[in-house]
């Protein structure tokens, strides 16, 4: 080993905002090259969609009509609204991993924002979702889904898709923080928003359901993702209560409402966490 | 040099899981440019210490401050100062050697030509060149710690911590791991290190602080404490008590010694390990009387905590921390 000098800390540059983006890109940087080379998590959120529609599409699919549309336009809005909400579960168990990992005590031990951690692990987990979402989309047009998009359409679907899944990787995030184990979540996960993503208009439209879970399913959250993303599909969407008839702005207030939760109660548990 | 800050001054630094006291009102001071390392058995608070001083955990009472920055009220300034090697290696596992040291060399600040040039220096001086490019998962023990050892340098430190820095190493790593912290002093790091082995304290350290239960049990240099617990010896097992007398007799006029006859046992003080022992067998061997067991003895943990504190080391499991902490 040769003894060079070791070399000396760069001051700091800049106003901590600035510092904070450039430090969540590199961090963001670091997940998304773990990507390529573990492809089964790629797999792990893809593989589920896939069965569903296989399962809707050609098995329980031939016994729904739904007026005014046919059943793989009907279907494909809806499991990608499922997937995305999903992708809490992906989140929460990547968090909860990766906070038992030496390598976040690294982090935490530099002279950076600490908010960095956690917007990287979002933005990085909401891209992950998204390359997820466009997987199973492409899958969805090779099975015959015609989605009717002009370019604003895609434009504002591809906007609200990315603002619903900072959202959900937000809740998520706060998730894996608070279960602080890879089962827990998936626990949690399967107990309340399975349920939800069924609730939801995803498959079967809600309107024939009996009272009780069609009051759930029209103000559920995950029935206005669904809704929002027939409507900017061209697809059929339920109308009567207020979220279905006013899909996007009731999901951008649903998404606000979870960050406002969300981001400091995941903020402050991540700076007061004291890992053994 | 007097008028700075120590590196480390902590007074009745203080952290209570719940109902159980992992730290407990310790009172630690590294002055700078020494090595001080804290050692206790597993369970006895190291690595809630350092974790307290790294800025990771806060303390629930008593205060630190890290070359004069107070680690609740200025964690910015003294994560600047401070870099932390933790006892599992803290490095991204599917991100080759050299990504992992460019992306922690960024993230202090470095632009990216100056993170690889770092990058690059580093793992030729930690003689990573070889496996820079393989993915961290995939590198041994040995190569992990060089590298998280690595990645605590892409700046200088004002203190560099090593908690455990060759638990469930094998000796040759060992070995290497101890010249690179070497190596690192003698260029002025102060260093805190946490340690179970009694030799890797008495190897490095300038100063030993002994703590059980969170608690400091004693403190002093290797040599004041190795005074104390008694030093390395060469132990002589007879078979009968025959046989122990005559090697009493024959071994009394060449060495100082003492002799346990309950455990037919001669123990002969070995300053020299290596040639004492050898003498010490040859002698045997000359002497053609049988023996059971010529062995040399190095003062363990257990011996240091027997000598020092008159009670043997409370050993607790981190999952007995966690059900505690549970409770």
């Amino acid at each position: 080993m040769s003894a060079h000098a070791l070399p000396a800390a760069p001051p700091l540059r800049g106003p901590a905002l600035l510092r904070g983006v450039r430090e969540t890109l590199l961090l963001t940087g670091r997940s998304l090259r773990a990507i390529p080379r573990v492809p089964e998590r790629l797999v792990d959120v893809t593989i589920q969609p896939i069965i569903f529609i296989v399962l809707f599409l050609y098995v329980l699919g031939s016994a729904v009509k739904v007026p005014g549309t046919s059943y793989v336009d009907y279907l494909l809005p809806g499991v990608l609204a499922q997937q995305l909400a999903f992708s809490i579960m992906g989140t929460g168990t990547a968090t909860a991993t990766d906070l038992k990992d030496g390598v976040v005590d690294r982090f935490r031990s530099l002279p950076i924002g600490r908010w960095s951690v956690l917007s990287a692990q979002v933005l990085s987990q909401a891209l992950e979702a998204m390359l997820g979402l466009a997987v199973v989309g492409v899958l969805g047009l090779v099975l015959g889904w015609r989605p009717d998009l002009s370019v604003a359409d895609a434009l504002e679907l591809g906007a609200l898709v990315f603002l619903a899944l900072i959202a959900v990787t937000w809740v998520g995030v706060l998730l894996g923080i608070l279960a602080r184990s890879a089962d827990a979540v998936q626990g949690i996960v399967f107990c309340v928003v399975f349920p939800l993503t069924f609730l939801a208009g995803t498959f079967v439209p809600i309107s024939g359901m009996a009272d009780v879970p069609r009051v759930i399913g029209e103000y559920n959250p995950v029935s206005t993702l669904v809704a929002t993303m027939r409507d900017l599909t061209g697809g059929v969407h339920e109308t009567g209560a207020w979220p279905l008839a006013h899909p996007e702005l009731a999901l951008v207030l649903w998404c606000a409402a979870a960050l406002a939760i969300c981001v400091p109660l995941a903020v402050r548990r991540f700076r007061r966490m004291s890992v053994m | 040099m007097n008028e700075l800050p120590p590196a480390v001054e902590a007074d009745g630094l203080t952290k209570r899981y719940g109902g159980f006291t992992a730290v407990d009102a310790l009172d630690l001071r590294v002055e700078r440019g020494t090595v001080v390392a804290l050692l206790g058995p597993n369970g006895a608070g190291k690595t809630t210490t350092v974790r307290m001083l790294a800025t990771l955990v806060a303390p629930t009472e008593g205060s630190a401050r890290v070359l004069g920055h107070d680690v609740v009220a200025e964690g910015d300034a003294v994560r600047r100062e401070l870099a932390l090697t933790g006892q599992f290696a803290a490095l991204d596992k599917h991100l080759t050697a050299r990504e992992n040291l460019v992306l922690i060399a960024a993230l202090r600040g470095h632009g990216r030509a100056a993170a690889r040039r770092i990058a690059d220096e580093l793992l030729e001086r930690f003689d990573a060149g070889e496996f820079a490019s393989r993915q961290v998962g995939s590198l041994s023990g040995g190569q992990r710690r060089r590298v998280d050892l690595a990645a605590s340098l892409v700046a200088q430190p004002g203190l560099l911590v090593l908690d455990e820095p060759t638990t469930g190493l094998d000796p040759r790593s060992r070995q290497a791991v101890w010249s690179a912290v070497r190596d690192l002093v003698a260029q002025g790091v102060t260093v805190l290190l946490t340690t179970q082995y009694l030799e890797e304290a008495d190897e490095l350290a300038d100063r030993i602080v002994l703590i059980d239960r969170g608690r400091e049990v004693a403190a002093g240099t290797p040599g004041e404490l190795k005074a104390r617990v008694g030093d390395q010896r060469v132990d002589v097992i007879a078979p009968d008590a025959a046989a122990l007398d005559a090697l009493t007799g024959a071994l009394e006029r060449r060495f100082s010694l003492e002799v346990a006859h309950e455990s037919r046992t001669i123990s002969i003080p070995a300053p020299d390990a290596a040639r004492d022992l050898t003498d010490v067998a040859a002698a045997v061997r000359d002497l053609g009387v049988p023996v059971d067991e010529v062995a040399l003895r190095r003062p363990t943990l257990d011996d240091a905590f027997l000598a020092l504190t008159g009670h043997a080391a409370h050993e607790t499991s981190p999952d007995d921390i966690a059900q505690e902490v549970a409770a």
